[in-house]
C-alpha cells in the first residue's frame, strides 16, 4: 500500500467509523437511527471488498458484485475460520493498535482480529452493555471482574471489554479483576465485596467457567457466601466447550443467585466473539418477563440464522447457523459466518450451541473435531 | 499363547481366501454397499481394489505379533470404510480362538459376506448393539472401530468387567508429501487416486498435501491435482454426501476461498494458500488442501499440531520425509503415493504402539 493509498484507506475507514458511532450515539440518546442499517452495511462491504483481498476473492467466488448490492444480506459473510487462516483487516499491519485473539484450536490455530483503534468497539460495547446491564445504576457503580485484567490478558477481547466497563462504569479499573495467573483470587474477591457500603449495588462480570470454579471453591456453603447488596447485577458469558465440567444454564443461574444472594433476574447472559465488535445480551435485567437464553441485538448488529450448506437465511423460527452482521466491524468483516446454531424468537435469538460436525460415515476424522475450541478467550 | 503362530497365520489366510471369494462375486454386493456407504457404484468397485486378498507370510507374522493374545475378541464396527471388516476380523482372529463381530448398523454387507464365505466356526456375527448385553463378552478384548464417542461409550459400558480390555480404533486422516524430485503431474495422478477411493472417508485418505518448493510449484501441483480429480470424477463419480458433510465442505470452501485459490470441479475442490497461519486438512469428500514448503527440514513445526490425527503418510521418498516429520509421527505408516489405500496386511493401519488409543484400521 502506498502512502497515498494508506491515507485514503484511513480516511474512508474514519468516515465509516463516524457513521457507526452516530448510530451508537443515537441509541444512547433514544433517537431514531441516523441512517438505515443496509445503507451502512453496503458501504462497509464495498470498503472491505476494496481493502481486504480475501473478501474480494470471496465475493468473486460467490458471484457477488458489491457495486450493485442494496442490502446487507446480499454481501457474503466472512467465515470465522478465516480469522485463523488469513489476515482479515483493511489496513497495514503496523497500524494495528491492538490485536484480539481467539483461544487455540486442537490444531493450534488462533484467530486474530487486529484493530486500528477501538473507538467503535468501545462505544458499541459500552452503549449496549450499559443499556442491558445497568441502565438504572448511578455513575461510579463498583465493577468486579471475575476474570483476568486487560493488562494480564492483553489479547483477550473479553478482558478488554470488562476493563472498559470497569473504567467507565465505576470510574477506574484498578484492582477490579480477580483472576490472576489463571486462578480465582477468592480472598481478594471476598474482601472487595466485603468493602462495599451497605446498599451500594455492584456489577459482577464473569465467564460461566469462572463462576463454576468459584462455586466449586465455595461449596457446600453457597448461600450468601459472597452476598452482594440487593439490586447488584451479574454478567455471565461464554460456554464450557473443552472444559472439565459442564453445568446447565438454569443450574448455574440458581447457584450464582445463591452465592451472591441476588434474584436470578439480575443475572444476564452476554454473547460475544473475538471476531466481532458488538455483543448480544439477554434482557433479563431490563425486562422482568424476558426469557433466559434469548439474546437481543443492538440496532447496529443483526443475527441471521442461515442454512449451513447454502448459507441462505432459513425460514422464520427455524434453526440455522448464525450469520452476524456487525456494523461496528469497520476494518475487518462487517458480516461474519459462525458455526453457532441459533433460532429467531421473541424479537431476539436463541443460542443453541455449536453446529455438529459431519455425521460419521467412514473413519476420516471430521474437520470440526480438529478445530473444536471456544471462540473468545476467558479465564 | 495357546495357538501357534503358524496356526494363527493359517486362520488369517482362511479369511483372505474368503475375501477372494467375496471379491469374485462383488457384482452381487455392489448395489447394497453403494446404498449403505453412500459411494457411487463405480466408487464401490474402486473400493474393492483395496480389499486385502493376499499377503506375504512376513506381513501375516507381523500382524499376528501385533494382534496379541486373548481368549475372545468381540469386534465392534461402526464408522469405517466398507472394506475395513477384513482387517478387523484378521486381527481379531489372529489374537483369539473365538471371535464375535457386530457389523456396522449402517454398512453391514461386507461383514456378513466375509463371515459367511470364511466358514470359520470360530467367527460369529453377534448383532447386539449393547456391548454389556448378556452373551456379548465376559472376558477378553473388545476392538472398537469408530468415533471417539463410540469408543468412550463402549469403555463406559464395560467398565465393570475387569476381564475385558477395550482397544479403541478412532478416526484419522492421511497426509501426502510431494518432494522436490517428484514430477508434479505424475504424483498428482497418484494422489488423485488415493483421494477418490472411498470418497476420502477413510483414515488413510490424504486431505493435506505438502509440496516441497515455492508457492508457484505448490499452485502448479494444486492445478494438476484438480485436473487429475476432474478426470477421475468422470470415471468414478462422487457418491451422495450427507447434510453434515456438505455443511463441513461449505465451511471449508468459504475459509480457503478467503485465504487463497480454490480449484473446484463438480465432484471435488483443491485449495492452495500461499501463506496461511495454520495447516488445516480439508474435510472428507474429495477436498484437498495444498500447502507449499520451501524445504522438508522445516516440516516438523507446522505439522506438529495435526500429528495426533495422521494415520499414514504418502510419499515417494520415505526416508527423507520420515526424517523431517515431527516427533508425534515417529513410526507412522508410510505408503507410496497412489497406494495409500492399500497397506500390507501386517497389523492395524496405524503402527503406533499404543493400540488402545491410537491404532486404527482404514
Amino acid at each position: 500500500m502506498t502512502l497515498d493509498d494508506a491515507a485514503a484507506a484511513r480516511a474512508a475507514s474514519d468516515a465509516l467509523h463516524a457513521r457507526v458511532l452516530s448510530m451508537i450515539r443515537a441509541f444512547e440518546l433514544a433517537r431514531p437511527m441516523p441512517e438505515p442499517f443496509d445503507a451502512l452495511a453496503v458501504d462497509l462491504s464495498r470498503f472491505q471488498h476494496r481493502r481486504v483481498p480475501g473478501y474480494a476473492r470471496l465475493c468473486a467466488a460467490r458471484g457477488v458484485d458489491v457495486r450493485t448490492i442494496t442490502r446487507a444480506g446480499q454481501a457474503p459473510a466472512v467465515p470465522a475460520d478465516a480469522f485463523k487462516l488469513s489476515r482479515v483487516f483493511a489496513f497495514d499491519d503496523a497500524e494495528a493498535s491492538v490485536t484480539f485473539r481467539t483461544s487455540g484450536t486442537t490444531v493450534g490455530a488462533r484467530g486474530a482480529h487486529p484493530m486500528r483503534h477501538t473507538r467503535s468497539y468501545d462505544a458499541a460495547a459500552l452503549a449496549f452493555g450499559r443499556a442491558m446491564l445497568a441502565p438504572d445504576l448511578p455513575p461510579q457503580t463498583p465493577v468486579i471482574v471475575i476474570g483476568p485484567s486487560a493488562e494480564e490478558a492483553p489479547d483477550s477481547s473479553l478482558a478488554h471489554m470488562c476493563d472498559l466497563f470497569a473504567r467507565e462504569m465505576q470510574g477506574g479499573g484498578v484492582g477490579a479483576a480477580f483472576v490472576r495467573a489463571g486462578a480465582i483470587d477468592l480472598a481478594g474477591l471476598r474482601a472487595r465485596i466485603g468493602a462495599l457500603r451497605p446498599g451500594e449495588r455492584a456489577i459482577v462480570l464473569a465467564t460461566s467457567f469462572a463462576l463454576v470454579h468459584m462455586i466449586d471453591a465455595l461449596a457446600p456453603e453457597l448461600d450468601g457466601a459472597l452476598a452482594l447488596p440487593a439490586g447488584s447485577r451479574v454478567m455471565q458469558t461464554g460456554g464450557f466447550k473443552g472444559r472439565a465440567r459442564e453445568v446447565s444454564a438454569d443450574d448455574l443461574a440458581r447457584d450464582v443467585a445463591r452465592v451472591f444472594r441476588i434474584e436470578p433476574r439480575w443475572i444476564a447472559g452476554e454473547y460475544g466473539m473475538t471476531e466481532l465488535s458488538s455483543q448480544f445480551w439477554e434482557a433479563t435485567i431490563v425486562d422482568p418477563v424476558a426469557r433466559r437464553g434469548v439474546y437481543l441485538e443492538p440496532p447496529w448488529a443483526r443475527v441471521v440464522p442461515v442454512d449451513p450448506v447454502s448459507l441462505d437465511p432459513v425460514p422464520e423460527g427455524e434453526v440455522g447457523i448464525a450469520r452476524i452482521e456487525d456494523l461496528a466491524n469497520v476494518d475487518s468483516a462487517f458480516a461474519v459466518q459462525t458455526h453457532d446454531r441459533v433460532r429467531r424468537v421473541h424479537g431476539g435469538f436463541e443460542l443453541l450451541g455449536r453446529a455438529a460436525g459431519a455425521a460419521p460415515r467412514g473413519c476420516s476424522i471430521a474437520l470440526d473435531e480438529m478445530l473444536s475450541a471456544s471462540s473468545r478467550i476467558g479465564p | 499363547m495357546t495357538r501357534s503362530i503358524d496356526a494363527r497365520v493359517a486362520d488369517v489366510r482362511r479369511l483372505l481366501s474368503a475375501a477372494e471369494a467375496v471379491h469374485r462375486e462383488r457384482a452381487r454386493l455392489v448395489p447394497a454397499i453403494a446404498e449403505a456407504s453412500g459411494l457411487s457404484r463405480e466408487g464401490v468397485e474402486l473400493g474393492f481394489e483395496s480389499l486385502e486378498r493376499e499377503a506375504t507370510d512376513e506381513a501375516l507374522r507381523a500382524l499376528v505379533a501385533a494382534a496379541g493374545d486373548a481368549p475372545h475378541v468381540h469386534v465392534i464396527l461402526s464408522a469405517n470404510v466398507f472394506v475395513a471388516p477384513l482387517r478387523a476380523l484378521a486381527i481379531a482372529r489372529a489374537a483369539a480362538a473365538r471371535v464375535t463381530v457386530r457389523p456396522s448398523a449402517r454398512d453391514p454387507v461386507l461383514t456378513h459376506a466375509l463371515v459367511a464365505a470364511a466358514g470359520d466356526a470360530a467367527i460369529r456375527v453377534f448383532d447386539e448393539r449393547d456391548v454389556a448385553a448378556p452373551g456379548a463378552i465376559a472376558s477378553g478384548e473388545v476392538h472398537v472401530y469408530g468415533r471417539d464417542e463410540t469408543i468412550a461409550e463402549v469403555r463406559a459400558r464395560t467398565s465393570d468387567r475387569p476381564g475385558v480390555i477395550v482397544r479403541g480404533h478412532g478416526a484419522g486422516l492421511g497426509l501426502a508429501v510431494v518432494t522436490r524430485s517428484s514430477e508434479i503431474h505424475e504424483v498428482a495422478g497418484k494422489i488423485a487416486r488415493d483421494v477418490v477411493a472411498f470418497d476420502q472417508r477413510g483414515c488413510l485418505s490424504p486431505r493435506l498435501v505438502v509440496v516441497e518448493g515455492d508457492a508457484a510449484r505448490g499452485r502448479s501441483f494444486a492445478r494438476a491435482l484438480h485436473e487429475a480429480l476432474t478426470a477421475w470424477g468422470e470415471r468414478v463419480p462422487r457418491g451422495a454426501a450427507l447434510q453434515g458433510e456438505r455443511a463441513e465442505a461449505t465451511r471449508w470452501r468459504s475459509a480457503v476461498t478467503f485465504a487463497g485459490d480454490v480449484f473446484a470441479g463438480a465432484d471435488h475442490a483443491v485449495a492452495f494458500a500461499p501463506a496461511v497461519a495454520a495447516w488445516w486438512p480439508a474435510p472428507a469428500g474429495r477436498h484437498v488442501q495444498v500447502v507449499a514448503h520451501s524445504d522438508l527440514e522445516g516440516l516438523a513445526a507446522p505439522l506438529g499440531p495435526i500429528a495426533p490425527f495422521v494415520v499414514a503418510v504418502g510419499t515417494d521418498d520415505p526416508a527423507r520425509v520420515c526424517a523431517a516429520l515431527p516427533p508425534g509421527l515417529a513410526g507412522v505408516r508410510t505408503m507410496p503415493l497412489g497406494r495409500m489405500q492399500q497397506p500390507p496386511l501386517d497389523g492395524p493401519v496405524d503402527r503406533r504402539r499404543d493400540m488402545s488409543t491410537r491404532a486404527r484400521l482404514r
